[in-house]
C-alpha cells in the first residue's frame, strides 16, 4: 500500500511539469532568436535541446532563468511558469529565481577562490547556513553529490582554478546544486573536456536527475542520445520537434530533424 | 533515395551494405532456382554444385556483419540509418537461411536420387514459383524502399502457408496409394516444407523491411491458423 501510494505520488509529479515554457519569442532588435517555444521540463528528466547553431538553444535556455534580462536589447515574450508561477512576473526575485534554476556553462568558470569558497559562496548570500558548521556541511554534501570530494577533501583551500578541466566542472556543479536548486540549467557542459572527465560528470547528471529537472543544450547527438530522456530539436529559432530521446534518435517523426540527427544537415 | 549525409563516406559505407544484402538477395534466388531445377532432374551434379555454392552465401553474410559493425563503430548511426543498418544484419541471416533451405532441398535430391523413381508434385514447383517472385520482390522492396511492397510479399506469405497445407495433404494421400514410395515422398514432403520456410523467411524480411523504412512494426494481422496436424510438427 506505502509502495503504491509513493507511485502514485511519483506520477502524479511526474505528469505536473516543474517548468512550463508557453510561446516564447525572444528579439534581439530585428534579430527574431527564438520564435513560439513551447516546452514542459520534468522533475527526475533530463532534457536535451539539440540543432545547429544559431537554432536558439542556448538563447531559449537562458530564458529559463532570465540571463537574458542583461542582454541589451534583448526582449522576451511569452510565459514561462516554474512551480505554476510565471518567471517573468515584475514580482520576481531575480536573484533567488537563479538559485532554484542554476547554471552551468560552457566552459567552467570556477571563482578565483579556494575550492571551499567556490561551494560556500552561494549558500552564504542566499544564507543557508547559521553557522560554520552548517556551511561545512553544505560544502561536503554539494562536493560529495557532485562526485568531487574524494579528490578534493584534503585540499579544500587551494584554489578552484587549480583544478583540471573535469574537477572544474565538477566544481561548478557542485556551487550550482548547493543552493539547492530545483531546475539545472547546462549549457554544453563538456564540450571543453576529455573523454573521461565527460563520463564523469554525464554519470554524475544521470545521478543528479533524482532530485532535479536538467535541461542540457549540446552539440554532441550521442550525449543527448546517452543522458537524456527527453530531446527537443530547435531549428531557426523554431522548436521543431520534442520527444522521447528513443523516439527521436530512432524514428523522428520530422523530416529536418532526422536530416540533422543522421548528419544531412548541420 | 534520401538526400546523402555531410560525410560521403558514410554514404559509401552504407551503400556496400546495401549492395551486400542485394547480392545475398539474388544469391539466394540462383540457390533456389538451381535446387528446383536439380530436383525436377533429379540431377545430383547440380545439386552437388547448390550444396557447395551455399559457402559463398555464407562468406557474404559475414561479409555483410563486419560492414555493418564497421558502420555502428565509426559513425553511430541513428533514425533510419540506424533501422536500416539493424535491418540489414538481420535481413542477411534470413537470407542465408534461405540459401540453407536450398541447400537442404538439393540435400533431399540427393536422396530421392537413390530412391525408386517418382513423380514429382507438381504442388511443389508452383510453391517454388511463389517463394521465388516473394524474395525477388522483397529484394525490391529493399533496394527501392518501398513499403507497400513488402506489406504485399507480407500478405503473400498466407499463400504459401496454404499451399504448403495442399501440398501436404497431396503427398500423403500419394504415400497411402503407392506405400513403395513412401522413402521417395517423404523426401518430398520435407522439401514442400522448406519451400514454406523460405516464404517465412521473406515474410520476416517484409517485417524488416517495412520497419527500416517507417520505423513501425508490422503487427500481424493475420487471422490465427488452425493448429497443424501434430504428425507434421517435425518436419
Amino acid at each position: 500500500m506505502q509502495q503504491s501510494m509513493t507511485e502514485f505520488k511519483n506520477m502524479t509529479e511526474q505528469a505536473v511539469p516543474k517548468m512550463s515554457a508557453r510561446d516564447i519569442h525572444v528579439r534581439y532588435g530585428d534579430n527574431h532568436a527564438v520564435k513560439g517555444i513551447s516546452l514542459d521540463l520534468h522533475l527526475n528528466e533530463i532534457t536535451s535541446l539539440i540543432g545547429p547553431s544559431g537554432c536558439g538553444k542556448s538563447t531559449f535556455l537562458r530564458c529559463l532563468n532570465r540571463m537574458n534580462d542583461s542582454v541589451a536589447g534583448c526582449k522576451v515574450t511569452g510565459q514561462i511558469l516554474l512551480d505554476n508561477k510565471n518567471i517573468y512576473d515584475q514580482n520576481i526575485d531575480v536573484v533567488q529565481l537563479r538559485a532554484r534554476v542554476g547554471m552551468v556553462f560552457q566552459k567552467p568558470n570556477p571563482f578565483p577562490k579556494s575550492i571551499y569558497d567556490n561551494v560556500a559562496y552561494g549558500p552564504r548570500i542566499h544564507g543557508l547556513a547559521h553557522n560554520r558548521t552548517d556551511l561545512d556541511e553544505i560544502v561536503e554534501t554539494s562536493l560529495e553529490r557532485a562526485g568531487l570530494w574524494q579528490e578534493v577533501k584534503d585540499r579544500m583551500d587551494s584554489p578552484g582554478t587549480a583544478l583540471s578541466g573535469g574537477q572544474q566542472q565538477r566544481l561548478c556543479i557542485a556551487r550550482a546544486i548547493a543552493v539547492n536548486p530545483e531546475v539545472i540549467l547546462m549549457d554544453e557542459p563538456c564540450s571543453a573536456l576529455d573523454p573521461i572527465a565527460t563520463a564523469k560528470v554525464e554519470t554524475l547528471m544521470d545521478e543528479l536527475k533524482s532530485e532535479y529537472a536538467i535541461v542540457i543544450v549540446t552539440h554532441s547527438m550521442q550525449q543527448a542520445a546517452r543522458i537524456s530522456q527527453k530531446t527537443a530539436f530547435f531549428h531557426l529559432g523554431e522548436l521543431v520537434e520534442q520527444g522521447d530521446t528513443t523516439q527521436i534518435f530512432t524514428a523522428p517523426r520530422n523530416e529536418k530533424t532526422r536530416d540533422y540527427i543522421t548528419g544531412r544537415f548541420g | 533515395m534520401s538526400d546523402p549525409h555531410i560525410l560521403s563516406a558514410y554514404d559509401e559505407e552504407l551503400k556496400e551494405l546495401r549492395s551486400v544484402v542485394s547480392r545475398m538477395g539474388g544469391m539466394a534466388i540462383d540457390q533456389l532456382l538451381a535446387a528446383m531445377q536439380a530436383l525436377r532432374e533429379v540431377n545430383t551434379d547440380e545439386a552437388e554444385t547448390v550444396l557447395k555454392n551455399d559457402l559463398l552465401l555464407d562468406k557474404l553474410e559475414l561479409h555483410a556483419e563486419k560492414t555493418a559493425i564497421g558502420v555502428f563503430a565509426r559513425r553511430a548511426p541513428v533514425a533510419d540509418d540506424l533501422r536500416e543498418v539493424v535491418s540489414s544484419i538481420k535481413m542477411t541471416t534470413m537470407i542465408e537461411r534461405m540459401g540453407d533451405y536450398a541447400k537442404n532441398i538439393s540435400r533431399r535430391t540427393l536422396d530421392i536420387a537413390e530412391c525408386s523413381p517418382v513423380v514429382m508434385p507438381q504442388t511443389l514447383d508452383n510453391m517454388a514459383d511463389v517463394a521465388h517472385r516473394m524474395i525477388e520482390d522483397i529484394m525490391d522492396a529493399y533496394v527501392h524502399r518501398n513499403a507497400d511492397v513488402a506489406v504485399d510479399v507480407w500478405e503473400r506469405g498466407e499463400t504459401l502457408d496454404n499451399m504448403h497445407n495442399a501440398a501436404y495433404r497431396q503427398i500423403l494421400a500419394r504415400m497411402m496409394e503407392v506405400p513403395d514410395h513412401i522413402n521417395a515422398y517423404t523426401h518430398y514432403l520435407m522439401i514442400a516444407k522448406n519451400l514454406e520456410r523460405i516464404g517465412d523467411q521473406a515474410t520476416s524480411i517484409a517485417e524488416q523491411i517495412y520497419y527500416a523504412i517507417t520505423g513501425e512494426i508490422l503487427e500481424d494481422i493475420r487471422p490465427v491458423e488452425e493448429e497443424q496436424p501434430a504428425t507434421e510438427a517435425g518436419f
